[in-house]
């Protein structure tokens, strides 16, 4: 029971990494490795508010994201939009992309190592027991897990119900038809990769936390998000939120019932699996 | 009123479209006829921005040049295009096709009533309206594109093989439906293989041979032409 409550917990936090690693993916087509290193700089900027500003770290999650934000926005117009118009096929934009991003992210790793250092972070904030059940979880799990399905279902049901949000799927499912209904299909997708990156930096202050973390610890989480979304469907919200819980709950049992060391091995063993059964994805044919 | 004067498009050094010019009216059912890989859809597609026009080539509409306008800049001049694949959001459901469809600024007043005109239309759609489109048929599915393109309120409507597909029944649908789509003032062009069903409701006719135009008439007159109906519209039948 409390393998599945932590699961969930956990799985909560994953579901906001992976819809900013879908926006970024799914409608900009930029498969984005430094989603990873932009997520933790979400956990470091939490980190300075509490220990630096002392000022609760779940504030930090309005000037990162709207620091995020601008920081994709800017990489995307500068670094990728050229990519995106020189790309002659997607799988050319692909392959030049994940080179693109994969570079950023040893600059990001290098960045914030020269910023905080290379040792390792946690700090203690609601660090109280809360029962749920008759079982205590720490607070700051709960809370963390409150504001990011929050967070989620905002998302969601701007994706869904306003216009923008619309028109951003269309660009998801078909970019050519998005054009030939007046989407500057460019535009959509630099909102698209600046919001997926405003999400991610967001979900890293919420992991933040109860989650210890080092500069380089980007990459796992990239890997999670990735794990994420190829089970979830490229551009299917729901497929992306209960992929995050399974992958949460996979990883929370694995931890208590056989060796915390090995949940980064289980998560990739779901995905083989994944990849071997189910590579469209938990909800059917979903990708673009 | 669209103009195309002198449209040539290359991909490479294959020249798929030289020197074509083409007008097409307010209020008229223009059809192209042409075989396959004559040039139909690069022609079509070239005019809606999604191949590049060579420089010095004009498209105009209404006497306003867009030639190197990209493809969501000529929409809100007033054309819309249904392309050979429908372009629609297969994912979506018929109800945020059309919501999709209505995205430009020229759109958006008309928006209510122009929905109201597709259901009018098509009603299949209304009854399907919170269906995914790509779980629709082949035929409803073209419905949905042509809603779609026409939510955008176009003045022109360009269309790339609509009949592609379709039985002769749902054929015959179709075109009545464009048929009625021209009354309320929508001008209409749209290129097919071999369609006598297509000049019968057309005004007039263009024939597109290697990327060349080589023939222009009223439809009566293609229609009623020996040499027209050998080499477009299917021998076996004439
Ligand atoms: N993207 C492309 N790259 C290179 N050549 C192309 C491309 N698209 C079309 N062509 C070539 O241009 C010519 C015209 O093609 P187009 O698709 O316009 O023909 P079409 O008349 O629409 O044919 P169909 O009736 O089969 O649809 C063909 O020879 C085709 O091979
Ligand atoms: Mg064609």
């Amino acid at each position: 029971m409390d393998i599945l409550i932590l699961g969930i917990l956990l799985g909560g936090s994953y579901a906001l990494m992976a819809l900013g690693l879908q926006l970024q993916y799914g409608v900009a087509r930029i498969m984005n490795l430094a989603n990873g290193e932009v997520l933790v700089a979400g956990s470091f900027g939490a980190f300075w508010f509490w220990t630096g500003l002392k000022l609760s770290p779940f504030l930090s999650i309005v000037p990162a994201a709207l620091l995020a934000f601008a920081a994709n926005w800017l990489v995307y117009r500068y670094v990728l939009r050229p990519l995106v118009r020189r790309a002659k096929s997607h799988g050319q934009l692909e392959v030049d992309s994940i080179l693109a991003t994969f570079g950023m992210s040893f600059i990001l790793v290098g960045v914030m190592i020269a910023v905080f250092g290379g040792e390792y972070f946690s700090y203690s904030y609601l660090a109280r027991p809360f029962e749920i059940f008759g079982q205590p979880y720490g607070l700051n799990r709960i809370v963390a897990f409150g504001g990011s399905a929050v967070l989620c279902i905002v998302l969601a049901l701007w994706l869904t119900r306003s216009r923008t949000g619309l028109a951003l799927r269309g660009v998801a499912v078909n970019p050519t038809a998005a054009g030939l209904v007046g989407i500057d299909v460019l535009k959509a997708s630099a909102l698209a990769f600046a919001l997926g990156g405003a999400v991610t930096a967001t979900g890293g202050a919420l992991l933040s936390a109860f989650l210890t973390f080092d500069a380089s610890l980007g990459v796992i989480f990239t890997m999670k998000a990735l794990i994420i979304i190829i089970f979830g469907g490229v551009s299917d919200i729901r497929g992306a939120i209960v992929a995050s819980f399974i992958l949460g709950i996979v990883e929370s049992a694995v931890a208590r019932l056989i060796d915390p060391g090995l949940t980064l091995a289980a998560a990739y063993i779901l995905f083989i699996a994944v990849l071997l059964w189910r590579p469209q994805g938990l909800f059917g044919r979903k990708s673009a | 009123m669209l103009e195309v004067r002198n449209l040539s498009v290359f991909y490479g050094q294959h020249h798929a479209v030289e020197d074509a010019s083409v007008t097409v009216g307010a209020d008229e059912i223009v059809v192209m006829l042409g075989a396959n890989g004559a040039g139909k859809s690069t022609l079509i597609r070239s005019i809606a921005g999604l191949a590049p026009a060579r420089p010095g080539c004009s498209i105009r509409m209404d006497g306003e040049e867009i030639a190197a306008l990209p493809p969501h800049e000529i929409v809100e001049k007033g054309i819309a295009l249904v392309p050979e694949d429908r372009g629609i959001f297969g994912d979506l459901t018929v109800d945020e096709n059309l919501t999709l469809g209505a995205f430009p600024d020229r759109a958006r007043g008309a928006e209510a009533a122009n929905r109201e005109r597709i259901y009018a239309l098509f009603p299949v759609l209304k009854e399907r309206r919170r269906q995914a489109v790509r779980t629709m048929s082949g035929g409803e599915q073209q419905m949905v594109a042509i809603g779609r393109a026409i939510m955008s309120a176009p003045s022109i409507l360009l269309l790339d093989e609509p009949s592609l597909g379709l039985s002769p029944l749902l054929c015959r649908d179709l075109f009545r439906a464009l048929a009625e789509i021209r009354t309320q003032g929508v001008g209409i062009f749209l290129v097919e293989q071999n369609s006598k069903q297509s000049l019968a409701i057309a005004d007039r006719g263009y024939l597109l041979e290697n990327g060349h135009v080589v023939g222009a008439d009223s439809a009566a007159n293609l229609l009623a032409d020996e040499a027209v109906s050998r080499s477009y519209l299917g021998a076996g039948e004439a």
